[in-house]
């Protein structure tokens, strides 16, 4: 029995070695090839590690080669994002929890979103580029309609999948049509609302970086792409880590507050 | 019942001795003890069910039969050899039915006889054999989601069968039934026993199915698990719900058992 | 069946009837000069698009563009589906070699495609290839991670089943986990087309000289908006086509989960 136990534990253990030595692995053989005794690939191709290190913290004091900070970058698009996510929810989940609940509304809508969807968001920017300059307007309008996406379709789910006992056992306590949405339609439909919030910050944050490319004079975006011109890829994988960070961490935030949201055990 | 007679001094398929099973508690820790010294033997080709109230570990036990878990201390044993892991001389068929929903019928029930190699004339022939024999004939086609839940338990017997094992598993089988599809089931099962006579262990937690349809009951303890009380029942096939001797096995049996909530 | 025959031509109805409210507004709303001077009418897209199938754009029609975008899109995705089921299932099948792959996934995971596309063009030049990695990256992440989950959660008593009809560990992996898993990936891939087709739009954006996305983008720099909406919708029309193939596919490979349902 405890032999059978340690047994158990041991091959745990040995698992974790494994995922250790993976990315253990992964770092040395990538420093062997560029920094390391076979140093065969050029720094301008691919840097070793520990550059990459060196100048992801450098970057934070450092404004060459491009004239900003890392942090203002960061900020930039930051900023660009955040307010064009919230614009995208604040229009996005109403107007799906309208198509999801008048039948009448989704006949009408949907078809044109349906035919809108699968259009990518990064591809309107050059419209709107056109339209209203290279400021900030354009990229929040392109980063509203790539949350719109996944925020309307998931909060129109949400609707549609509402219970019908629920629904009928609202009836026979007497609730009216408007009533039955406020208090039982919407709260039941709420996890999926947190899901196309979730869906959407992550297309909100890949579209930002992309826009970026095509028309800026700040944010990550513009710095990777930039970069790309001047043959700085250790400043490109620096800032690659750092919009990768900021992505798991918006996601984490999103995840903190549902789990706050679901607590009252509301389902 | 004089073939009820024969079958009772043929000699033991499988044995548990001091069985022993603990799960370690997750969040608390601690070890959490499902069963402890249970002690059971199994005789060839009887139909013995194991009989007890509802989360006592009876899975559990089929469990170790089948060799899917390991027990923490004691033996178990099939034909004088420890169990080590699933063998396809144990089959099972499965509370909660596990047929493969890719596979149509036909699929299912010869699944077994394919992965053993047999080529493809002699396990269709075979698996057409148990399809009839469970009642399923013109089903072959069908997938799973196209059949009732009585239908896709009879896949899940039939599958078992036409592997052949020498003893059948059976966990709550008709546990998910309606009432009326389970006393029809309680029938056919009792029907391909005396079709096909392998030993049968057969698991539920209602009494009147363990009478109708075994030769022996094992009542089994709340938790930790073991032994409670023991019934050979004599009563002649087919049996009804309503003679006065089943009824007075039934009223005997429910005195003994553990409530529970 | 009538009734649900009356509801379908009522939504066809509803559509042509919003769909053609919105083109209204908008040729009404470019008869105004003010307006037209930044956005061409719904006619004006209408019929540039169709002309330019004749005359080209830039050196190829409309059609040569498709094809190239599609061309793109399908050496990525192809070869990402390819790899990618391989790797999730494996991945979430064997323990070990989860150990091993999945923390270097979930460090590279985090990057949003689009923001690979410097590095890759910088590795791979402007040429074909570069698209062909970035479509690639794009698809395979969604689906190494749905078939990861797939082959994750493959339900327990399915294993044990087939485990006991004595099929082998390399049997397991191809008769019951790639089956098992086959929901799971073509969710996968209904995400990895969209995403596909957004890093192929996004690539040829930034970086080609041919494909729709190279219609749009050098629409901008000859503030030609007529270019820009052509190509936006001709953009449109294909991933709504590739969304619709993929549900297709889904359909068929899915046909045991779907039907009855």
């Amino acid at each position: 029995m405890t032999a059978k136990k340690a047994r158990g534990k041991k091959k745990k253990h040995s698992y974790i070695w494994l995922s250790v030595l993976s990315v253990v692995l992964f770092f040395f053989v990538w420093w062997l090839f560029t920094e390391g005794s076979l140093g065969t690939i050029k720094e301008n191709v691919l840097p070793g590690p520990i550059k990459v290190f060196q100048t992801l913290i450098d970057k934070f004091s450092n404004k060459n080669p491009d004239g900003a900070t890392m942090q203002v970058h960061l900020w930039a698009s930051l900023k660009v994002t955040l307010t064009g996510y919230v614009i995208g929810c604040l229009v996005g989940i109403p107007l799906g929890i309208l198509m999801g609940w008048y039948e009448k509304a989704d006949m009408f809508v949907n078809p044109i979103f349906d035919f809108i969807r699968p259009i990518p968001g990064i591809a309107w920017t050059p419209l709107f580029i056109l339209l209203f300059g290279i400021g900030m307007l354009p990229k929040v309008i392109v980063i509203a309609l790539a949350t719109f996406g996944p925020a309307l379709v998931n909060a129109y789910t949400g609707i549609r999948q509402t219970k019908e006992v629920h629904i009928w056992v609202g009836q026979t306590f007497g609730a009216s049509k408007g009533e039955i949405l406020r208090k039982i339609a919407i709260p039941s439909s709420i996890p999926f609302i947190l899901t196309g919030m979730r869906v959407g910050l992550g297309v909100a944050w890949s579209t930002i970086i992309g826009a970026e490319m095509l028309a800026a004079t700040a944010g990550l975006g513009y710095l990777i792409n930039l970069c790309r011109g001047i043959y700085r890829p250790d400043i490109i994988i620096a800032s690659m880590i750092c919009v990768g960070v900021i992505g798991a961490a918006l996601g984490l935030v999103l995840t903190f507050l549902e789990r706050q949201l679901m607590k009252g055990g509301r389902w | 019942m004089q073939m009820e007679q024969t079958r009772k001094i043929e000699k033991n398929i499988i044995t548990l001795e001091h069985v022993d099973k603990e799960f370690e508690k997750v969040k608390e820790g601690g070890v959490f003890e499902v069963v402890k010294d249970l002690n059971i033997k199994v005789r060839e080709n009887e139909f013995l069910v194991l009989f007890g109230p509802g989360q006592c570990g009876k899975t559990t036990i089929l469990n170790m039969i089948a060799g899917f878990e390991e027990p923490t201390a004691g033996t178990i044993r099939m034909k004088g050899e420890k169990i080590n892991g699933p063998d396809p001389s144990r089959g099972m068929v499965f509370q909660n039915l596990a047929i493969f929903p890719w596979l149509t019928v036909m699929g299912n029930v010869e699944y077994g006889l394919r992965m053993k190699g047999v080529d493809k004339k002699t396990r269709r022939e075979k698996a057409q054999y148990y399809i009839d024999l469970v009642g399923l004939k013109g089903f072959e086609n069908h997938y799973p989601i196209q059949i009732s839940g009585g239908m896709k338990q009879r896949v899940g017997i039939a599958r078992a069968y036409c592997n052949e094992p020498d003893v059948i598993l059976m966990d709550e089988p008709f546990g998910a039934l309606d009432a009326q599809t389970r006393y029809l089931m309680q029938d056919e099962i009792i029907r391909i026993w005396e079709a096909e006579k392998r030993t049968v262990i057969f698991v539920t937690n209602n009494i009147e199915e363990a009478v109708y349809v075994a030769d022996r009951i094992i009542v089994i303890r709340n938790c930790p698990t073991n032994v409670k009380a023991e019934y050979e029942i004599n009563l002649p096939r087919p049996r009804s719900y309503i003679d006065p001797d089943f009824l007075k096995l039934r009223r005997e049996i429910n005195n003994v058992v553990d409530h529970t909530l | 069946m009538l009734e649900r025959k009356a509801k379908m031509w009522q939504k066809i109805a509803a559509a042509a009837v919003s769909f053609a409210l919105l083109i209204l507004i908008w040729q009404l709303a470019a008869m105004n000069p003010q307006f037209s001077q930044v956005m061409p009418g719904p006619f004006a897209v209408l019929q540039k698009f169709f002309v330019s199938f004749v005359e080209p754009i830039g050196k190829n029609v409309m059609l040569q563009h498709m094809l190239i975008t599609l061309s793109r899109w399908a050496a990525g995705f192809i070869a990402a589906t390819i790899l990618g089921i391989a790797l999730g299932l494996t991945m979430g099948w064997y323990r070990g070699f989860e150990a091993f792959m999945r923390p270097l996934f979930e460090l590279v995971r985090p990057i949003p495609t689009l923001a690979w596309i410097p590095l890759v063009i910088l590795w791979c030049g402007i040429g074909e290839l570069a698209k062909y990695v970035l479509v690639f990256i794009g698809a395979f992440m969604s689906i190494v991670q749905n078939a990861y989950h797939g082959a994750k959660s493959v339900d327990r008593t399915i294993v044990n089943a087939a485990r006991m009809l004595g099929c082998n560990d390399r049997q397991m992996f191809f008769t019951i986990v790639i089956p098992a898993s086959v929901p799971a990936i073509s969710a996968g891939l209904q995400i990895g087309v969209a995403s596909a087709w957004s890093s192929v739009v996004a690539a040829e954006l930034v970086r080609s000289s041919s494909g729709v996305g190279w219609i749009v983008v050098t629409g901008q720099q000859n503030n030609n908006m007529t270019q820009i909406l052509v190509g936006i919708l001709v953009i449109a029309v294909i991933g709504l086509l590739l969304a619709l193939l993929i549900r297709r596919v889904e359909d068929v490979l899915c046909r045991w989960n779907k039907r009855g349902r």
